[in-house]
């Protein structure tokens, strides 16, 4: 007994020391990259992108389902984005309040015989509608099959341009993102295959007819929290592995595709839990099975702002989900594993996300066992354990507060000194007790993909997006 | 937890422990204080900057005629940068005859000679920064330092040098990028060398005619794209020969650029690009089509409303709807297609420009003189399936139809 508690303390210790090693790593190349890509920014001219005849047209995919709240006003905003050939594709997914009544009203729709050629399988299209007063406005009318993907895989099937931009009904893009965004695929148009932009937390913000008009701190600690969370995984974890073409996500609150590369490999999958890390990985294996030199990047300044759960309940949900979907995701594409085919992302990413991402609850949970057994069986050393709680809470706190000393050297978006202050403190509490709380919800998530329970669980949101704080 | 012993060769457990927490808390204090630090530092340059900037925004005429002479500003680092920027903001905004004081300050001072060595001697993001600077200052003299850039290794410093260039916005600066770059010899993105030919170009578009014969595939595509922005009347025989080019992206610029041509010259190319095999080159014609004064184009356009691309078919209604000639006499000869998407496609773009009354009036007019006819009551089935307007359509079809 005491040898298997000795070596598995010892284990854990290892599991700790290489994880904050491997994001203290992150760190590092983050902010390297950010810098340059600070640097990059000097020299372009969004301007000049938004007046070039040679822009690329997009088309923004907005899946709605049940958005009477905030669909006008977010549509709205879309429309009223800065970029020269734009799109803007609402697919209300089988919404049963007054979604498509509210979208009818305000845009003055009225039914158009288009032709749709549902590339991609989905749920049928019972209408299609355009907008006198806005033609670059189409909404898609469908039923609804239960899932997000669907309503998207609609959007790409009705989509005119060779880039689609995926945004959730109530996020909020800021004005310049899609020129941003775009600037990153422009600048290689042959490799880059997909861009994400970083999502940014709302809550505390002041709104105003869908357009973000002040950025503020929320009052509640688990929004603060989320806040410190999101900067650490999108300025440090997103942007350092899209500099070795291993990211493994693009958020489904914001991202650019190909078009034509997501009819090939059949768009999202409808059924799948984590339907955006599910196509990334999955783009990854259809690249990489065609042997296409190819970029999937992030791109850390166009910013779509979206609401955060404010309660412990919502939060517990959605991260459960989130889990759900991160083992959906590796499980389904488990035989890409350590495949010399697969390169870099079949031996360095995906075990990483097994080992670091997806066990990592169970491996915690471990050892908080093993540390109770030790000291039942009287073998713990007290100033060890201290020493052991207090090195995996400090290395962690320095990757966060880099995190916050990124957004604060190359975005500032939190401008005021008290507002970097409240950043830096909640930094304290990310990895105690906040950590523990989302390790406990992640084994919730574990358990119920286990016992095939796969619900998307609806997370109550206040409504940020669409009311007016002035 | 259980002991100082490791199964890890030659590692005391707690020792590294320790260590680690001591590496975290002053990692922890370093970044603190640098966030701190650096807060301050930004904090204090931009309260200096906007009082030096008040001070030299007040002396502005005395530094542009030269009274103030460059010494008393240029070797003060923050001055000069303030100085250069607002030179550099007023030369972008300047027309010809604001430029010629702005850019003798610019020389008088020796600010941009001292930019051009920079460019010729600094390396990495700085010689970057001054490339771009040297781009904004629309100086002839600059030229021969950008174009040495062009030879950098590193991409970031060509871009640079590209983006310069097209600033500079004169055919002198787009001659070396064309030589470069139909020889193989520039590696850049090619939107960003694109938009750098289009703005050196604009002027004299007659430029890019030679290199369009010299290259054939991306290169050919590339300039012939940049051609069909630029296009003037002048160019009306090299677009024809662009037109039945094999490359479809070539054949989709020229039928851009033939908007510009006389429209007896280009009338009968684009009914011909109207039907190519590719949506693209299609559409293309059709946009050209609308801007041209010929009177068979509605001929041509009806044949695109039955297009199976939608987007081209859309293009063809949105100009049939907007053509000043009979509205009704189009919309009888839309019915005649008997193509409904057609029909759909026509009766959207006369309702989005406010036609749609005044179309179904002239076609009452036709059912007075001719009743029963299918077409017009195909019209009336198809309004009163499809658009939200019931009121004012049923007026205009209880009084006419």
């Amino acid at each position: 007994m005491m040898p298997f508690i000795a070596f598995s303390n010892e284990s854990l210790f290892v599991f700790y020391l290489v994880s904050n090693l491997i994001n203290l790593a992150l760190l590092i190349v983050a902010v390297y990259k950010n810098t340059l890509h600070r640097y990059r920014l000097e020299g372009l001219r969004l301007e000049g992108l938004k007046l070039s005849p040679f822009t690329p047209p997009i088309s923004v995919l907005v899946p709605a389902h049940n958005e009477e709240m905030c669909i006008v006003a977010n549509v709205l905003s879309l429309l009223d984005l800065d970029y020269p050939q734009l799109e803007v594709i609402v697919v209300n997914d089988g919404s049963r309040d007054q979604t498509m009544g509210r979208l009818r009203e305000a845009f003055g729709l009225h039914r158009a015989s288009i032709v749709y050629v549902a590339e991609i399988g989905t749920a049928p299209v019972t209408g299609i509608y355009r907008s006198l007063a806005h033609p670059q406005l189409l909404v898609l009318d469908k039923q609804s099959a239960g899932s997000k993907a669907d309503a998207i895989n609609a959007g790409i099937n009705a989509a005119s341009s060779p880039y689609v931009c995926v945004v959730d009904a109530d996020s909020i893009l800021e004005k310049d993102s899609l020129s941003r965004i775009m600037a990153g695929v422009i600048s290689d148009p042959e490799r880059v295959v997909a861009v994400g932009g970083i999502v940014r937390i709302l809550n505390g913000s002041k709104v105003q007819g869908a357009k973000l008009k002040e950025v503020g701190l929320p009052r509640t600690h688990i929004e603060m929290l989320q806040i410190i969370e999101y900067l650490r995984a999108f300025l440090v974890g997103r942007e350092a592995w899209a500099a070795f073409n291993l990211l493994p996500i693009i958020s489904g609150a914001f991202g650019i595709f190909r078009r034509d590369l997501l009819l090939k490999i059949g768009g999202f999958r409808a059924d799948a839990v984590g339907e955006d890390f599910e196509l990334v990985v999955r783009l990854h294996r259809y690249l990489q099975d065609h042997g296409m030199d190819y970029h999937i990047n992030f791109i850390p300044d166009p910013t779509c702002w979206t609401e955060a759960p404010s309660d412990y309940k919502s939060l517990a949900r959605q991260r459960a989900r989130w889990h759900k979907g991160l083992l959906d995701t590796l499980w389904s594409a488990r035989d890409m594993l350590f495949r010399k085919r697969y390169g870099r992302v079949g031996s360095v990413i995906l075990p990483y996300m097994w080992l670091f991402e997806c066990f990592a609850p169970l491996l915690e949970l471990l050892g908080y066992v093993t540390i109770v057994l030790a000291a039942i069986a009287g073998c713990l050393s007290q100033h060890f354990f201290l020493q052991f709680l207090l090195f995996g809470y400090a290395f962690a706190t320095l990757i966060s507060v880099g995190s916050v000393l990124l957004e604060e050297m190359n975005y500032r978006r939190y401008v005021s000194w008290r507002a970097v202050g409240w950043l830096l403190i909640y930094c304290l509490f990310e990895h105690f007790p906040y950590r523990q709380m989302t390790m406990f919800w992640r084994l919730r998530g574990i358990w119920e993909y286990l016992r095939g329970d796969l619900r998307w669980n609806q997370v109550h949101r206040t409504g940020a997006s669409a009311s007016s704080h002035l | 937890m259980a002991s100082d012993s490791s199964w890890i060769p030659g590692l005391s457990l707690a020792w590294l422990v320790a260590k680690a927490i001591l590496f975290s808390l002053l990692g922890i204090f370093l970044l603190l204080a640098f966030i701190v630090f650096r807060r301050w530092h930004r904090g204090r340059y931009f309260r200096r900057l906007s009082q030096r900037t008040v001070v030299l925004r007040e002396q502005w005429p005395d530094i542009l005629s030269g009274k103030i002479p460059g010494s008393a500003w240029r070797l003060n680092v923050l001055d000069c940068q303030i100085v250069e920027d607002i030179l550099l903001d007023n030369i972008e905004i300047s027309d010809s005859q604001q430029l010629p004081p702005l850019l003798a300050c610019l020389r008088n001072s020796g600010l941009l000679d001292l930019r051009i060595r920079e460019s010729r001697c600094s390396e990495g993001w700085h010689r970057r920064s001054v490339l771009l600077a040297l781009g904004r200052t629309r100086a002839p003299e600059a030229v021969p330092a950008l174009v040495e850039a062009l030879e950098s290794s590193s991409e970031d410093t060509r871009v640079a040098a590209v983006r310069a260039l097209g600033r500079i916005s004169s055919p002198q600066a787009a001659l070396p990028l064309l030589d470069r770059f139909v020889d193989g010899e520039l590696h850049v993105p090619q939107h960003t060398l694109k938009n750098a030919l289009l703005n050196c170009c604009r002027g004299e578009p007659q430029v890019l005619v030679p290199y369009l014969h010299r290259v054939s595939l991306r290169p050919r595509e590339l300039i012939a794209r940049v051609l069909g922005e630029l296009a003037d009347p002048g160019l009306g025989e090299e677009l024809l020969i662009l037109a039945a080019d094999p490359l479809p992206e070539v054949r989709a610029s020229a039928a851009r650029a033939l908007a510009k041509v006389q429209p007896e010259i280009s009338f009968p190319v684009l009914s011909t690009l109207a039907v190519d095999a590719e949506w693209f080159v299609r559409l293309r014609a059709v946009i050209a089509m609308s801007s041209l004064d010929h009177a068979g184009k509605i001929h041509v356009l009806l044949r695109a409303l039955c297009d199976l691309n939608r987007h081209v078919r859309q293009r063809a209604a949105w100009t049939l709807a907007r053509m000043h000639q009979g509205k009704e006499e189009i919309l009888e000869k839309v019915v005649a297609t008997q193509d409904n998407y057609a029909l759909q496609a026509f009766l959207s773009e006369l309702e989005r420009c406010g036609s749609l009354e005044a179309a179904l009036d002239g076609l009452g007019d036709v059912v007075d003189q001719a009743p029963g006819s299918a077409g017009v009551e195909n019209v009336a089935a198809v309004v009163r399936e499809h658009f939200a307007v019931p009121a004012r359509v049923a007026a205009a079809r209880a009084g006419k139809l």
